[in-house]
């Protein structure tokens, strides 16, 4: 039986289709859902845990259908919101105790497993203090253990990094990879940023504007190697001429010079040249670095007919 | 839940102690990741019921602040004693005359019995409404706390009347605690306890009808308002207008219309009801100058009193039903 299987899954709200006609059968693992800011992720993890019900069509978790057996699913599945949602006033351990009773654990249970869970994510002395003083990076950590403190089938995440600097990016991605892996609990993160879910996930569904882009494991999505981004205190166009002349084809962002690197044995001689161009030119040179993975990336190359087309 | 500090790991539990590797101070200061291994859980699941009554219990024990910060105990527990101490000094009042002989002097002014005590107490429950509801419903709303809430065991309606529930029992304790301190006192200061109880017995059915219609009455007013209105102040500011303002108008309608039809506006003061109600149940006069000029049968209020409260939780419970999560 699929973890997760949805058939011909549908939402409309007024005036636009969140989800359209979505047909997809997920096995257990990490599992990455990307698409950008109102692709409808959001609205079909919201489906999966039986908070919204489908226009039309059908999703089922663990072989329960969300619409009709909500309770049951939630009783198996932990849901980490995307914003935030944790009160002020509370300790960590307070909610997170609360919260696991809210899904039916014995007060004794509950505290036992918030302890631990707790400690899991991070959160050690602090976690007697009130919400209202942690950092985003422990809000995050909190918003975690309290979608793991039932120890969950299935864990929903909503764009776990929001917010997070680098080194809290690169912790709470961790903690995902561990959850899956380690933990045994499969893992759905949705998020924006291909590149994060790149690095934790081994499926990856694409969606945009609610149409099921891609579905396929990750691997498939490796040979893409994105694009080195130049960024230039001034004269990013005559660098990009330059390049032009050199053979490098080049599209200006603002400050940025953005070279598609699409090969893997010639990058080497693209970064000489851009060196090299550089110096002879005399440009201040603020940054160069390969852009992170975006859904843009995915989708830049296809031609346009390929594209999805934004809901009516 | 918990607020005392437990030891990080503690040796009697065996999944605990199977972890080797201890966190130290050191280590939370860096936020590091340990590697404890992570064990499931095999325990029972109670799911929704259990669920219900946790969150029941939660929100009455945060009614009065407790297991919350001392300054959320300050206004709920200030308010109880306020309610209590005039039962308890008129007490105090009553065995020392009877002390000292002028025990028949403090019974003809009538110090306060239960009837009268209810025209002193909806004050105090509607300070305690107005300033608890919306910290009962505004919190979870203003901090987004419902989409951890529904993403769990338990349903949108169970957590609405669950907090309702809550907080019509939180009221009833704030409202039965000085009556019972009455009852006690007037029970044990008299010489002739078994005859007092006697008398005094009578009165408990009224006293809790009372009771339960000011707590479910101002209570599902409160929570109706607080559910519309995550921002607390405003809550605050609408639940004590809704309280204050018809009882106003009412009196002032009813003094310049002549109009036998105008009286039927003390229905929808708040106060006026209850004045009402009290004094059919206990089979007084109303002590509200609306009331006493509005002249209704006594059934009227309760009847009145009994829609407002089907027809506001039911606002409650749509609310909950509809609100974004």
């Amino acid at each position: 039986m699929a973890l997760i299987a949805l058939d011909q899954l549908t939402k409309r709200f007024p005036g636009v289709t969140a989800l359209d006609a979505l047909t997809l059968e997920l096995e257990p693992g990490v599992i990455g859902l990307v698409g950008s800011n109102g692709a409808g992720k959001s609205t079909l993890l919201k489906i999966l845990l039986g908070l919204l019900p489908p226009t039309s069509g059908r999703a089922t978790v663990m072989g329960l259908d969300t619409a009709r057996d909500g309770t049951r699913v939630r009783e198996l599945v932990g849901y980490m919101p995307e914003h935030d949602a944790l009160p002020p006033d509370n300790s960590a351990t307070e909610l997170v105790a609360h919260l696991a009773q809210m899904s039916g654990l014995p007060p004794a249970a509950a505290r036992e497993r918030t302890a631990e869970v707790l400690r899991h994510v991070g959160l050690f002395e602090e976690r007697y203090r009130p919400i209202g003083g942690y950092s985003t990076g422990m809000k995050q950590r909190v918003k975690l253990a309290q979608a793991l403190v039932h120890d969950p089938r299935l864990l929903l995440l909503d764009e776990p990094t929001n917010g997070l600097d680098p080194s809290g990016r690169d912790e709470m991605l961790a903690l995902v990879k561990r959850t899956g892996t380690e933990f045994g609990i499969a893992v759905m993160v949705a998020s924006h940023l291909l590149g994060e879910i790149a690095r934790v996930c081994d499926f990856l569904v694409a969606i945009e504007a609610g149409h099921l882009l891609s579905a396929a494991p990750l691997a498939t999505f490796t040979g893409q190697t994105g694009v080195l981004a130049v960024e230039v205190e001034e004269g990013s166009d005559a660098l990009a001429a330059a390049l032009a002349a050199r053979g490098i084809q080049t599209r200006v962002d603002g400050r940025a010079v953005l070279i598609g690197l699409d090969g893997h044995d010639s990058a080497e001689h693209e970064y000489d040249v851009v060196r090299d161009t550089i110096v002879d030119l005399g440009l201040p040179l603020v940054r160069l670095e390969h852009r992170r993975h975006s859904l843009e990336d995915l989708f830049r190359d296809r031609p346009d007919d390929e594209r999805p087309v934004a809901a009516p | 839940m918990t607020t005392e500090p437990r030891p990080v790991v503690d040796a009697s539990s065996p999944r605990e102690a199977s972890s080797a590797q201890m966190p130290t101070t050191a280590s939370s200061a860096t936020g590091s990741i340990f590697d404890l291994g992570y064990r499931g859980y095999e325990g029972p699941r109670l799911g929704r019921q259990h669920a219900v009554y946790a969150l029941f219990v939660y929100s009455l024990r945060s009614a009065y602040g407790i297991g919350r910060s001392g300054r959320a105990k300050i206004v709920p527990i200030g308010l109880a004693i306020l309610a209590t101490l005039p039962a308890v000094i008129s007490i105090a009042v009553r065995a020392f005359a009877a002390q000292a002989g002028a025990g028949a002097e403090v019974e003809r002014i009538d110090p306060i019995r239960y009837d009268s005590y209810y025209g002193y107490i909806p004050t105090i429950v509607m300070l305690f409404v107005a300033a608890q509801a919306p910290e009962l419903l505004g919190r979870d709303q203003r901090h987004h706390v419902l989409s951890l809430y529904f993403s769990r065991a338990l349903l949108r309606i169970d957590y609405a009347l669950a907090k309702a529930a809550a907080f019509v029992t939180a009221i009833l304790v704030l409202i039965l605690i000085p009556q019972a301190v009455i009852f006690v006192g007037l029970v044990i200061s008299n010489p002739d306890i078994v005859g007092a109880l006697a008398d005094n017995v009578g009165s408990i059915p009224p006293v809790l009808a009372v009771a339960a219609t000011i707590a479910l009455l101002l209570g599902s007013i409160g929570l109706a308002i607080a559910a519309f209105t995550p921002r607390r102040a405003y809550a605050t500011a609408t639940i004590m207008a809704i309280f204050i303002v018809p009882g106003v108008v009412a009196d002032i309608v009813i003094r310049a219309t002549t109009s036998g039809l105008t009286r039927y506006i003390v229905l929808v003061s708040p106060g006026s009801l209850l004045d009402g109600v009290n004094a059919f149940l206990f089979g007084t006069e109303p002590q509200a100058r609306e009331v006493v000029r509005a002249d209704l049968a006594g059934a009227l209020y309760l009847a009145a009193a009994a829609a407002f409260v089907v027809v506001l939780i039911g606002a409650l419970v749509r609310r909950y039903q509809r609100i974004e999560a």
